[in-house]
């Protein structure tokens, strides 16, 4: 007796199955909508909540405090990296040509963050300016 | 005759729905908050008076989002709050009330938001094939089976033992989408005939098309308080009498399928709490669960409201109608409200809350009515859950 996982597939009694569904279609909902299309056009858009003036990046159609429904607006501030880290390996564990910087960009005085591939020294607190506007985003760090 | 266990009294101060639709634009998150604001605006509470959530949905893997109770939560008014998940398939949305009402009955909490929802749509090509892995990998999942192989083996036992026809069984769907026009939630309400559900396409026999309920999305949220809080926002409080619940062998081939006993169990854990002796007698308006138009009759009779195999003769009698003396399902149902599941069972005991608040609107059933009971099912045809509320 082993506790070997590997074993011969002809001798267990076993079945291989696919994943549930096909594919999934998922829809980006009222403020989805707001985000990204403000994104085509270079724009990054908040929900501000008419309550208590809370900003949310990415756009939420709702206060999660206050649960009123926000306004949409443009958001302006400054945006910095709050976090990162380095990434090597591609998920199939092949080593990249470069490593890959990615980080959690935020914009002052708001709620929440959006992910970015990261250009330049990447440091926690620097200042970047967004390349490119899309899921992920790129940004170079100023 | 009454339990001796001490509950402190729970009721239902508010509630709200979504448009029940196939394809809604909303995220799962916007569908919960669109609910949970307008049952909060309905009792008159704000999210800060909240002290505790619970949260149902079914599989997962309809949203196509894991961990959906934490998904759910920040749209549900769960941030930084006591929060419980509930799941037990299409039993669930009657099993978050449920849950509401321990938590509230304990003591533990004063002020529950309730919220059920569900997205059947992103799933392609269809929801159906989320079922895929319910089943025994060994003796059944070989036959690559869906639910509505099994429900037709339980529709034809049933039909078989009572020696019930389907013209006695399409009028359950005659009914329930023509209450459903009254229903400004209503996805599938209409205006049909049995000859229409007789002549609609053949699923797998002998479910046909008509006799099945549409794949939707929708939320549904309540506001369920204890005593003391209740009688300071309303003058109305619908009060929940009694809760029961049970689960059956997963083991679906062992059981007799004619008649769900496990639901007469989980009924009569309700009624012995809420004091019903005679559920004929004594229950004013029902809404049971009808995913198909069979389970609605094969529902009243584990809810015992009438004996076994006799219901198709007392909905043929008109006893069931909106203006019969027991009105069931006089929302639509799921038939005619549509079935995003969790969200659905959830709207059953809506209904039967308006129902008894008299708010209603041109869903209200003609007679007085006091007692109100509402029902869900679901797993392998083995969950069922029930609710027993009074004015």
């Amino acid at each position: 007796m082993s506790w070997d996982k590997i074993g011969i597939e002809d001798k267990l009694l076993s079945w291989h199955e696919i994943m549930e569904a096909e594919e999934y279609v998922y829809t980006v909902g009222v403020a989805g909508e707001e985000f990204f299309n403000g994104l085509k056009q270079k724009k990054i858009i908040g929900g501000k909540c008419p309550r208590c003036g809370r900003i949310y990046v990415p756009a939420r159609l709702y206060c999660e405090e206050c649960f009123v429904k926000n306004d949409f607006v443009e958001v302006t501030s400054r945006p910095y990296i709050d976090t990162y880290t380095v990434i090597y390996k591609d998920d199939e564990g092949n080593k990249l040509e470069k490593p890959q910087v990615i980080a959690l960009i935020r914009f002052e005085g708001t709620h929440g963050g959006l992910l970015g591939y990261v250009e330049g020294e990447a440091n926690i607190g620097k200042e970047v300016e967004i390349l490119e506007y899309k899921i992920p985003l790129i940004v170079r760090v100023k | 005759m009454k339990t001796n266990l001490y509950f402190r009294r729970v009721a239902v101060i508010g509630a709200g729905l979504t448009l029940f639709r196939r394809r809604m634009l909303e995220t799962p998150q916007e569908l919960a908050w669109e609910a949970a604001r307008k049952a909060l605006d309905e009792a008159g509470l704000e999210l800060k008076d909240i002290d505790c959530v619970v949260i149902g949905s079914a599989p997962d893997a309809f949203d196509g989002v894991h961990m959906k109770g934490e998904y759910l939560a920040h749209g549900s008014g769960g941030v930084r709050k006591m929060v419980s998940r509930v799941y037990v398939g299409g039993a669930t949305g009657v099993m978050v009330p449920n849950t509401a009402w321990y938590h509230v009955a304990s003591g533990l909490c004063e002020k529950v938001l309730a919220v059920a929802e569900e997205k059947m749509s992103p799933a392609r090509p269809h929801p159906q094939s989320i079922f895929r892995y319910i089943w025994d990998p060994i003796l059944e999942k070989p036959l690559n089976p869906n639910l509505i192989w099994i429900f037709a083996m339980e529709m034809h036992r049933y039909m078989h033992v009572n020696k019930i026809t389907k013209e006695d069984i399409a009028l359950v769907s005659v009914k329930n989408k023509k209450n459903a026009l009254n229903n400004p939630y209503a996805q599938a309400a209409a205006n049909i005939t049995v000859d229409d559900v007789l002549k609609s396409e053949v699923l797998v026999w002998p479910v046909q098309l008509l006799d099945t309920s549409p794949v939707s999305d929708g939320a549904a949220a309540m506001v369920i308080v204890s005593e003391d809080v209740a009688r300071r926002y309303t003058d109305t409080p619908v009060w929940i009498e009694g809760v029961g619940w049970t689960l059956d062998n997963t083991e679906w081939t062992g059981r007799e399928l004619a008649y769900p006993r496990y639901l007469e169990y989980a009924a009569r854990m309700a009624y012995k709490m809420a004091g019903v002796e005679r559920p004929n007698k004594e229950i004013d308006v029902i809404e049971p669960y009808d995913p198909f138009d069979y389970k609605e009759l094969h529902h009243i009779e584990g809810l015992m409201i009438t004996k076994r195999g006799e219901a198709p003769k007392f909905l043929k009698e008109g006893v069931f109608d909106i203006d019969g003396e027991i009105p069931s399902s006089p929302s639509g149902g799921l038939l005619g409200v549509g079935n995003p599941i969790a969200a659905a069972g959830l709207m059953k005991v809506i209904s039967i809350y308006w129902q008894l608040k008299g708010i209603a609107g041109k869903m209200q059933v003609k007679r007085p009515v006091h007692t109100g009971v509402a029902q869900a099912w679901g797993d392998l045809m083995q969950a069922s859950t029930v609710i027993v509320m009074r004015n």
